[in-house]
């Protein structure tokens, strides 16, 4: 425990200065801190329970949308800001600006989860590839569907409220960073509870067989989509902190990102090790980092080394970072090993 | 609990790369003045992004070669960093953010397409980075009230505006019938607004409004749709892959109305690539080699187009001329400027007020390009089948008479 307390007081403390020590990383760290949250969030379905989706990105996507129009739409009105010709002109005062912002996380993270606890009942009732191409299908329609809504900007696109003109020019990136940091510290406090309680166990026995678990009395619906719920609110609260990161929301390129965002996600929790706790925050690190390495060395090529990486992940860690550690050390992971059973698994290589 | 070394070195494995990484040079090192750009290397704007590329550096070469840019009694010469943002606008934003507080850079260059431009423009606002952009057309750019972007060209709306009134004036002034598909994408759906306001002018009716996705290939369901409506325009918007996939279906389903207008067929290289199938089609353009504006660096449209064959082994679209035209705008500024203060550049910017080979250049309140009309040209083909873009309107640069209407099919 005390261990503990150490590594998780040094992590904060080194979360907290980050942006101060680093000041030119800001941005590439609070994406690190949103892509962070989704990996672990996306743990709760893949990792845990089982569930391989593709559609928590429409929470994402659903955030990003709602805390924007919420901020718009509290002080002016939102269809005028978002025609392209209109002629005038909207500027948020400070105290607009950060009071939109907070009214509208909020909405960002309650809406998705009404939503997810509405429509997990009859999209958490698949199984296996049928649920994974379903909720791809979300993604997808809702990409489409938000294009063709015109309040929301359309296929024209939605600028976010420009960041106020206070503290400086660092202020907003500052702003963004510990708005991220802070929603990255709760998703990950939220999620370890959780972990910690009999909910886990019974998504890991819905993962292991979820007949078995049903027969044992277990009410798997409830809890299958109580851990949706758990995700959608998370992913829409990052899905709000990157639109006024990113500053425009376009319906499929930003907001119902499936073909980029979609993918990462599952792509770092399996990297780093999924149904772990700590494999999806190390992948999406590790993740973000090659593939920002990517971008700056290999200009051009970035799809293409980062195709390699994905090969060499599936080849040599099918188990993910974590899972490769925990095989090589699994003392360090609490395991009990009996020697003479490692030596038989030696010999039998 | 061991794991915690684990993590906890990774952790400091981390901040030391991070800490090493830092890179930063200043926007003006020695005697070069670096600028910034993201381009679309990649992803479905690539082919733009390559133009856009070329154009920005044809401009450099030149206007090193010529002698730099003279501030303060010192020679400079322009050097840009690229970055490619993959066509997508989450992506420009986070790279305008990098070549701003890593790179250093103080002054950029704009990225291809109006939904990427929507993306950086927040971005060099909130530093006080003077962009030059020439490839964000979509007006609610120039309704921000953002004071550091310049557009060097003509805002979206006003792309087949001509197109419109030329059908109605062919139409002895009486309304026509129009049929559009655009894209789901900033630009087009600007171009779209533009069709609309022309429409309420002039008395037209629209009769087929349809959307297409931003991955085009396929555009079917509106052509069948306009062969039973039989509108009198047809219009069409979808950056390259819009111009290329409308030529090839309206060819294969013998689509006949009597007047074609699109966008990016320069771009899409129709008159090279469909040949005779893309004959006829009306195109807007912000620029044709073959209108009269002059400068010192690239001599007349005529002769930057010569050029650019001879360096790229095409024809230069509009949208290298104009990229080309920004660096023009930029070494004008600083110059006036006298500085490499940012502030100062913005205020010369804003006071820009030349002729370049690609048109005239005069900056509005909202950083648009005021001083410069868009063209049509229309793509004609000669007996041995080779094609050739031809401007028809406005009439004072018009090099051929509109060809109106389109000949049906089956007497092609």
């Amino acid at each position: 425990m005390n261990k503990n307390l150490v590594l998780y007081a040094s992590i904060l403390v080194f979360g907290l200065a980050a942006p101060f020590i680093f000041p030119a990383f800001k941005v590439q760290l609070s994406i690190l801190c949103v892509l962070i949250i989704l990996a672990v969030t996306w743990n709760i379905q893949g990792g845990e329970m089982g569930y391989n989706s593709f559609g928590n990105i429409l929470f994402y996507g659903l955030g990003m949308y709602l805390c924007a129009s919420v901020q718009v739409g509290m002080f002016f009105p939102l269809a005028e800001w978002t025609e392209s010709g209109g002629e005038k002109t909207f500027v948020h005062t400070p105290t607009q600006f950060f009071q939109g912002m907070a009214v509208g996380l909020v909405v960002a993270a309650v809406v998705p989860t009404i939503v997810a606890g509405l429509i997990g009942y009859s999209i958490l009732g698949l199984r296996g590839h049928y649920f994974a191409i379903c909720t791809l299908g979300l993604g997808v329609a809702a990409g489409e569907i938000s294009g063709g809504i015109e309040i929301i900007g359309a296929g024209q696109g939605f600028t976010t409220p420009p960041f106020p003109n206070v503290g400086g020019l660092e202020a907003r990136g500052e702003f963004f960073y510990f708005c991220s940091f802070f929603a990255l510290v709760f998703a990950f406090i939220t999620v370890r509870g959780i972990y910690s309680t009999r909910f886990k166990l019974i998504l890991n026995a819905i993962r292991d067989n979820e007949d078995k678990a049903e027969a044992m009395g277990i009410e798997t619906m409830k809890y299958k989509i109580i851990g949706w719920m758990v995700s959608a609110f998370f992913c829409g609260l990052a899905g709000g902190i990157m639109g006024g990161l990113v500053g425009y929301i376009d319906s499929t390129d930003v907001a119902f990102d499936g073909r980029e965002m979609g993918v990462f996600m599952v792509l770092m929790a399996i990297l780093g090790g999924k149904g772990t706790l700590w494999g999806p925050v190390i992948g999406a690190t590790v993740f973000h980092i090659f593939k920002e390495g990517f971008w700056t060395f290999f200009l051009g090529w970035q799809y293409v080394a980062l195709g390699v990486l994905i090969v060499i992940i599936v080849i040599y860690f099918p188990e993910g970072i974590m899972g490769w550690l925990r095989e090589k050390f699994p003392e360090r992971f609490g395991e009990v090993v009996d020697e003479a059973d490692r030596k038989a698994q030696v010999e039998l290589k | 609990m061991k794991i915690n070394k684990i993590i906890l070195s990774f952790i400091s494995a981390v901040a030391i790369l991070l800490s090493t990484s830092v890179v930063s040079f200043a926007k003006v090192v020695g005697d070069k003045i670096v600028l910034g750009a993201a381009i679309s290397l990649t992803g479905k704007y690539s082919s733009n992004g390559v133009h856009t590329q070329n154009g920005y550096n044809m401009a450099v070469d030149r206007i090193n070669s010529m002698g730099g840019v003279k501030v303060g009694g010192k020679t400079y010469k322009f050097e840009i960093i690229y970055y490619d943002d993959e066509s997508n606008p989450k992506r420009a934003a986070q790279l305008a953010e990098r070549l701003i507080s890593q790179d250093g850079v103080e002054f950029m260059l704009g990225p291809y397409s109006s939904g990427l431009t929507k993306a950086i423009a927040p971005v060099t606002e909130k530093y006080g980075v003077p962009m030059v952009e020439a490839n964000g057309a979509s007006r609610s750019l120039f309704t921000k009230g953002y004071k550091y972007l310049f557009a060097v060209l003509a805002p979206a709306n006003l792309y087949l505006d001509v197109a419109i009134r030329t059908a109605v004036e062919l139409n002895g002034g009486k309304g026509v019938r129009i049929a559009q598909a655009f894209e789901q994408d900033a630009f087009s759906q600007d171009v779209r607004l533009g069709i609309l306001d022309a429409a309420k002018e002039t008395g037209s009716e629209i009769i087929i409004d349809d959307k297409l996705p931003k991955e085009l290939n396929d555009m079917a369901a509106t052509l069948v749709k306009v062969k039973q409506m039989k509108p009198d325009v047809l219009v069409v918007s979808g950056h390259t892959k819009g111009a290329l996939t409308a030529i090839r279906q309206i060819a294969e389903m013998k689509v006949d109305v009597p007047m074609l207008a699109m966008t990016h067929c320069d771009a899409a290289k129709l008159s090279k690539q469909h040949g005779k199938n893309s004959q006829y089609a009306l195109c807007a353009s912000q620029w044709h080699k073959s209108l009269t504006y002059k400068d010192e660096f690239f001599g007349s449209g005529m002769k930057y187009a010569a050029d650019f064959e001879k360096e790229f082994k095409y024809d230069p679209p509009y949208q290298s001329a104009e990229s080309s035209a920004a660096l023009l705008v930029f070494k004008d500024a600083f110059e006036r400027a006298n500085s490499f203060d940012k502030k100062k550049v913005r205020d010369a910017l804003a006071a820009t007020n030349m002729q370049t080979f690609y048109g005239n250049i005069k900056f509005a309140e909202g950083g648009q390009n005021v001083d410069k009309p868009m063209v049509l040209f229309q793509v004609m083909c000669d007996g041995a089948g080779k094609c050739e873009n031809k401007v028809v309107a406005p009439l004072k640069w018009a090099s051929a008479k509109l060809i109106h209407p389109i000949p049906k099919w089956s007497d092609r």
